[in-house]
């Protein structure tokens, strides 16, 4: 279950560290628990000291909390390293993926190496953006495993893909749902349900996995914008990732055709980049007008000066642009549509006054549009253009609510013999409409109300009937102040327990009314159970369940010996008895055959 | 559907209508009854252009005298929308005609737009050129009569337009088919039958029921001149998002010059006079023919003009023109052209001023005259004279002239007018600039000196907008009386739209864009957080509007170094307004297509600008505007101080409720444009905390200033959050409720409304009747008059 384990201190208090396919988690010298325990899917970061460094060092930042935790692995210093360097390809991965999951918040690209590794090798080709997290073969065999297990049906392949596609998803929707990752844990692995069962019924989790991997991930948003940090001793440092070389080239071509042109041959890659980032050219594409400030520390290069090219700074922009727009939203009509008039506009009011802003302000605009085709694609604008044109310009003006919702004809179903449809259903629905002549019912419930208003002012309630409802109201709420306010004093090894019991009774209690009785199949998967399958499925988790007292018996012993109330845990863990008692009873009662 | 009101039958292009359409519809029947003039506002995006075209068209085609319909709008996207807007209503009336006489009677209506050559033109050579000015002289190159006259005679002497010489052989009125085209429809006609889009629609203004073009070739008088002539009196005119016609009336009165300009013009009269010279060995008879023409007096030469040989029509209203002979000092070609060297000279002396100089019309040409000997009378024929000129000497690319053109119309109109106009020298840009670049404004403080003729010529004048409070303001600048004057609540069934003020940001310090605080950084940052939070809650589009291009400028620049663009580029693409119109188009496209696209976007832009103008972000477009301070006007400017002092002593607008009215105007323009139709919906942010104060809130038109309630007024941004959430919220859910009957009605409903109009008109007319037996026969205006 432990992929890799070492010896560590934390917060310089000894401890082992252990990395197991869900968790990291560090327990300290002497203690049973683990004190850091951090899920896979909450690693956001990693960093690692510097090799040679006296002290070899881990710190691992989470989602939301860079701070993150540290860890000095405390064996001899040849065996820290490796094993700090296992942990690290590891976690890397680990991070990757996550990365990989996060969609909605991107963060800067963060250097996974060490902070020295700042020479850049691979040049990731145009498409490729965020790497694809790779399977770790660890977790794959287990799946493997229990499937062999499984010798009365193959474990259905839900998402109609092959097998391995199939477990990483699994793997994956585990991750996602420590909860779930627990109970799969505690089940499949140990043996007690077949995986086909455990995913029995959990079909959609695995679709919606794909479904959200199949989803294509947008560029982020975020100009690149490389900003330099101060380290120690007046150094600006940069670190490059592929992913910021492959942005840079993305968004300034220029970049691309420099390093083409002169890596390797009169620089080399360490170089190109040293002298890029000290270059005019930097300084040019940097998105800040501050970056005059910068001046100073900026070489002449003649390498890069060469590719330098004016700022964007005029009135009308540097590459004029002739794609035709919609009429709609075209200012330049307007412009041209009479000859200029009038006192000019004050200087508050003449546009691109702000020379040091101009360029900044196209940046912004080409950065959008580049975004944009890079979802949309790239289409020639005039293939953009509408081809219905008269269509479209209707729609752009129309109030909708305007038209009548109910003018519009519907759309007509196509039936086959749609006369003899309707004849059937007439002869059936003439009769029952003479039995309901409107009118009739009408009166009748008219009648009918009339005498209702009296009997309503003539209603009284009986004292006691009110009394005791109240009281019973009352004692109810009192009940759940009450158990609001209590303290939850059962201790955490003990309430472990009791969850992991209630929840393993749940999933026993799932399969067998999954066995017996089928939902309507609207997933046809290659392994519908069958009968027998089924009911030897049911004997087999009848014969779980019927373990559930003895079980919850032993936890309100041992409620008893921690010196904890027992009536509490068994109040608790009431609900899965009587669910398990209805379970048996029905089984028993079961025809046989049925 | 089909309705009537009083006997006019009504075919409006929908099922149902609002309330608001049919209050609007009513009155704007009412003011071409009473052939009067008339200021509507009616809530932005509840279909004003539909029903003004509804109803005026039902009114053309139901009474027999046709009154021609031109309506004015701001700018092109608007104009197309109109045309657009009327295709189909006309496409809707054909589909409803009975009989097959009415249905030939609908078919037969005709509506045009116009615009500049240079959007209409469609011969390669010439629509390649990037400006208008070059497009215009390119033209008249190819179709001027003399230059038709010679190519005719002698083919490929001259290079003629094949489109130009095409549409020449239709018979006048027949270049386009009845029907309504819009701008794009025109185009494609050209280029289907290989006629010039541009003429055909010039030529066919006479035939057309509704010409739509833009404010300017109405009020201009150096274009109205050329386009706007043979409009009849009882025509109904409208000016349609007439908001700003102030200005456009101001500005088609005003001129400025620069050295460069002078420059060039001194090089033209150098061209002028080397070209008389030329004349004279060549062709001197011509000269000897102009002449003569001259002293028989202008207008015989005036008259014979046809609409390509038009190249620059007077600067000034056709009231104030002089109807008689050119005075016998420039008569002669190389005297005039003497006098204008003279002229421009005189104006580079004044221009090596470097102090400020604001002097009246009248001190000017006094110390012209002074100076340089030059006399009013012959000043104020410059303009005519060198049209004259020009066509005599058969000057080709007469866009290398137009500085010239400028001068002489600056002469004209300096000499025309005394009252109303200021001359400005501003020999610097800035106050701490040190090289001067002097300007030398005439500028036109009066906008009712330029509509007056519009006023005085068409019995109807129908001004309307979605933001034109307050309401009196206007019949007060333009100095008309309106017989209807109207402001209609937007009736709602639900709230669709919730304006906000946010006084202060969520650190409580107060927010404004007031010159002494807006670089602030407090400010800066709260300005930009209010950017940050809304582009994380609001879907699709926000639009945000800043007061003028310098802040937005320098505001972007700073957010950017501050980090805060970081922020909202996880949310949404940026895109913002620059100085270039097709830059910015082309950023606006790609805006809504990420709108479209579900990626959302923020555009940042200016109030008064470009893009505030006419564009409109309705729907997924706009889901929230943003007014990031109040849109005055910079008050420094000496143009507009004169201005200001000038509307105070002529009449009585003091200078903050002036300048408070034009900033609200404006914003109120720029929120307005994020709605369309009563399903729609959209936050309205007015971030600043001088927009708490009620007299701005009053200013407001009353539809967006009665739904801002105590609490809105005076938010700080965390508590605009909540409340913006909380509305997006409830805005997404489904529409339970029925809004038929309250916010939109049927026919019954309209047949109900009037019903219950006669029964009010009845019982009021037997009240009056009570009231006047009541007082002896005075009435009431008597006895208010009465004084004791």
């Amino acid at each position: 279950m432990t992929a890799c384990t070492a010896k560590a201190s934390c917060k310089k208090l000894p401890g082992l560290l252990e990395l197991t396919d869900t968790h990291l988690q560090w327990t300290q010298d002497g203690k049973k628990a683990p004190s850091v325990r951090i899920a896979h899917s909450e690693a956001a970061s990693l960093f690692c000291s510097k090799e040679g460094a006296p002290q070899t060092r881990l710190k691992i930042g989470l989602v939301g909390d860079d701070n993150g935790h540290n860890f000095t692995f405390s064996s001899p210093q040849p065996v820290a390293v490796a094993e700090r360097e296992k942990f690290k390809k590891e976690l890397t991965t680990i991070i990757s993926r996550n990365r990989g999951a996060q969609d909605a918040l991107p963060k800067p690209p963060l250097p996974v190496a060490a902070a020295r590794s700042l020479s850049v090798t691979a040049v990731p080709t145009p498409g490729t953006s965020t790497p694809r997290p790779t399977a770790t073969p660890l977790q794959a065999s287990h799946s493997r495993a229990s499937s062999v297990v499984d010798d009365r049906r193959p474990t259905p392949v839900i998402t109609g893909t092959d097998p391995a596609t199939e477990f990483r998803l699994r793997k994956k929707v585990l991750m996602a749902n420590p909860e779930l990752g627990t109970l799969h844990r505690d089940l499949v692995m140990s043996g007690q349900i077949t995986e086909a069962d455990f995913w029995d019924g959990r079909e959609h989790l695995i679709l919606a996995q794909l479904a959200s991997e199949g989803q294509k991930k947008g560029k982020p948003g975020q100009l690149v914008d490389p900003r330099p940090e101060t380290v120690e001793g007046g150094e600006i440092k940069i670190r490059i990732t592929p992913q910021l070389v492959h942005d840079i080239f993305d968004e300034y071509p220029i970049v691309a055709t420099a390093y083409s042109e002169n890596v390797p041959n009169k620089l080399s890659e360490e170089q190109f980049w040293k002298r890029y980032f000290q270059s005019k050219l930097f300084n040019a594409h940097r998105a800040s007008i501050r970056s005059s400030a910068a001046q100073h520390v900026v070489k002449e290069d003649p390498i890069f000066d060469k590719y330098l090219e004016k700022d964007d700074d005029e009135l009308e922009p540097r590459r004029q642009r002739s794609e035709q727009v919609d009429v709609f939203v075209d200012l330049a009509m307007t412009f041209e549509d009479h000859g200029d008039t009038g006192n000019d506009k004050d200087i508050t009011m003449q546009a691109g006054r702000q020379k040091a802003a101009l360029p900044l302000i196209r940046k912004f605009n080409e950065h959008s549009e580049r975004l944009l085709n890079s979802a949309l694609g790239d289409l020639p604008p005039s293939k953009r253009q509408r081809t219905d044109e008269g269509e479209g310009s209707y729609t752009q003006i129309d109030l909708d609510d305007l038209h009548d919702p109910e003018a519009s004809d519907g759309i007509i179903l196509e039936m086959q013999d749609r006369q003899r449809y309707f004849n059937a259903v007439m002869s059936k629905e003439a009769e029952a409409v003479k039995q309901h002549d409107p009118a009739v019912v009408l009166a009748d419930t008219k009648s009918k109300l009339q005498s209702t208003e009296s009997k309503l002012t003539q209603l009284k309630i009986e004292r006691k009937a009110g009394d005791a409802a109240l009281i019973a109201m009352t004692t109810n709420v009192a009940n759940r102040l009450d158990g609001k306010s209590r303290k939850n004093d059962i201790p955490d090894g003990l309430f472990r327990q009791m969850t992991t019991c209630q929840t393993a009774a749940n999933e026993f209690l799932r399969q067998f009314w999954l066995a017996m009785y089928p939902p309507p199949s609207e997933l046809q998967t290659v392994a519908t159970a069958t009968k027998a399958q089924r009911l030897a499925k049911q004997a087999k988790m009848i014969g779980y369940i019927a373990k559930t007292p003895e079980k919850v018996h032993a936890l309100i012993q041992a409620a008893q010996q921690h010196g904890i109330d027992a009536i509490r845990v068994q109040n608790a863990l009431k609900p899965i008895l009587e669910a398990s008692e209805r379970a048996l009873t029905v089984y028993r009662n079961k025809k046989p055959g049925q | 559907m089909k309705f009537f009101i009083d006997n006019l039958p009504i075919i409006f292009p929908y099922d149902r209508i609002y309330p608001e359409q049919y209050a609007y519809m009513c009155d704007l029947k009412r003011t071409l009854d009473a052939t009067g003039h008339c200021v509507l506002e009616m809530p932005s995006g509840t279909g004003k252009t539909v029903s003004l075209l509804s109803l005026i068209v039902s009114y053309q085609q139901f009474f027999p005298t046709k009154r021609k319909l031109v309506y004015c709008s701001r700018t092109v996207p608007e104009i197309e929308k109109a045309l657009t807007e009327l295709k189909r209503l006309m496409e809707y009336r054909i589909s409803c005609a009975e009989t097959e006489e009415e249905r030939a009677k609908e078919s037969s209506f005709t509506g045009l737009g116009l615009t500049s050559r240079k959007n209409l033109c469609i011969n390669p050579e010439v629509a390649k050129e990037k400006k208008g000015k070059v497009v215009d002289a390119k033209c008249r190159d190819m179709t001027n009569s003399a230059v038709c006259e010679k190519g005719r005679a002698d083919p490929g002497s001259v290079d003629l337009c094949d489109w130009h010489e095409k549409l020449g052989e239709l018979a006048a009125g027949s270049q386009i088919p009845p029907g309504i085209w819009t701008l794009a429809d025109v185009l494609e006609l050209g280029r289907d039958k290989g006629i010039c889009p541009y003429f055909a629609v010039r030529r066919m203004m006479p035939f057309v029921d509704i010409i739509i073009y833009s404010f300017h070739y109405l009020l201009d008088p150096k274009v109205a001149d050329q386009v706007s002539k043979e409009m009849s009196k009882d025509a109904i005119v409208v000016f349609d998002e007439a908001h700003n016609i102030d200005n456009v009336c101001i500005e088609s009165l005003s001129i400025d010059l620069t050295r460069p300009m002078l420059e060039s013009a001194g090089r033209s009269v150098i061209k002028l006079s080397e070209k008389i010279e030329e004349i004279k060995t060549t062709d001197a008879a011509k000269l000897q023919d102009e002449y003569a023409k001259l002293v028989e007096g202008l207008q015989e030469s005036l008259t014979d003009q046809t609409d390509t040989d038009a190249f620059m029509g007077t600067p000034v209203l056709p009231d104030d023109l002089l109807h008689e002979a050119i005075p016998g000092n420039i008569r002669k070609a190389e005297h005039f052209v003497a006098f204008l060297k003279r002229f421009v000279e005189y104006l580079k002396t004044r221009m090596r001023v470097l102090h400020v100089v604001a002097e009246t019309p009248l001190s000017f040409l006094q110390h012209l005259k002074d100076i340089t000997y030059i006399e009013r009378r012959p000043l104020r024929f410059c303009a005519e004279r060198l049209q004259s000129l020009v066509r005599t000497l058969e000057l080709h690319r007469l866009d290398e002239h137009s500085s010239l053109q400028k001068i002489a119309s600056f002469a004209t109109l300096v000499a025309t007018y005394e009252k109303g106009f200021l001359l400005i020298l501003e020999p610097f840009e800035t106050d701490n600039a040190t090289v001067p670049n002097p300007i030398f404004h005439l500028t036109c403080l009066d906008p009712s000196i330029a509509i007056k003729p519009v006023f005085e010529r068409f019995s109807s004048v129908v001004i309307t907008s979605g933001t034109i409070s307050p309401l009196d303001m206007y019949p007060k600048m333009l100095q008309f009386t309106p017989v209807v004057q109207e402001t209609y609540p937007m009736t709602l069934t639900r709230n669709s739209f919730l304006p906000l003020v946010i006084t202060r940001g969520s650190d409580q310090v107060a927010i404004s864009s007031r010159f002494e605080v807006r670089n602030d950084p407090a400010v800066v940052r709260n300005f930009g957080s209010i950017l940050v939070e809304y582009s994380k809650i609001v879907p699709d589009g926000i639009v945000a509007f800043f007061p003028s291009y310098l802040y937005m400028e320098s505001i972007v620049a700073a957010w950017n170094d501050m980090g805060i663009l970081n922020e909202v580029w996880k949310h949404k693409l940026i895109f913002v307004e620059t100085p270039d119109s097709n830059e910015t188009s082309i950023a606006l496209e790609n805006y809504r297509r990420a709108c479209d696209n579900g990626r959302g976007a923020v555009l940042l832009s200016v109030a008064r600008g470009k893009v505030s103008e006419g564009i409109d972000f309705d729907h997924n477009y706009g889901r929230a505007v943003i007014m990031f301070g109040v849109p005055y006007q910079y008050t420094e400017s000496r143009i507009l101080k004169a201005r200001l002092e000038y509307l105070r002593d002529a009449y009585r607008i003091r200078e903050s409720e002036f300048l408070g009215f034009d900033a609200i105007r404006n914003a109120a323009q720029c929120v307005g444009r994020a709605l369309r139709g009563k399903t729609d919906w959209g936050l309205m942010i007015f971030a600043d905390k001088r927009f708490a104060r009620a007299d701005k809130r009053a200013k407001l038109p009353r539809w967006i200033n009665q739904y801002i309630t105590e609490t809105t007024s005076n938010l700080s941004m965390d508590m605009a959050l909540t409340l913006s959430k909380l509305f997006m919220r409830t805005i997404s859910q489904n529409p339970n409720e029925n809004q038929t009957g309250i916010s939109l009605w049927t026919l019954e409903d309209i047949q109900k409304a009037q019903e219950k109009q006669r029964q009010l008109e009845l019982l009021v007319e037997q009240q009056g009747d009570d009231d006047e037996y009541g007082d002896g026969g005075i009435s009431d205006s008597a006895l208010m008059e009465l004084d004791i």
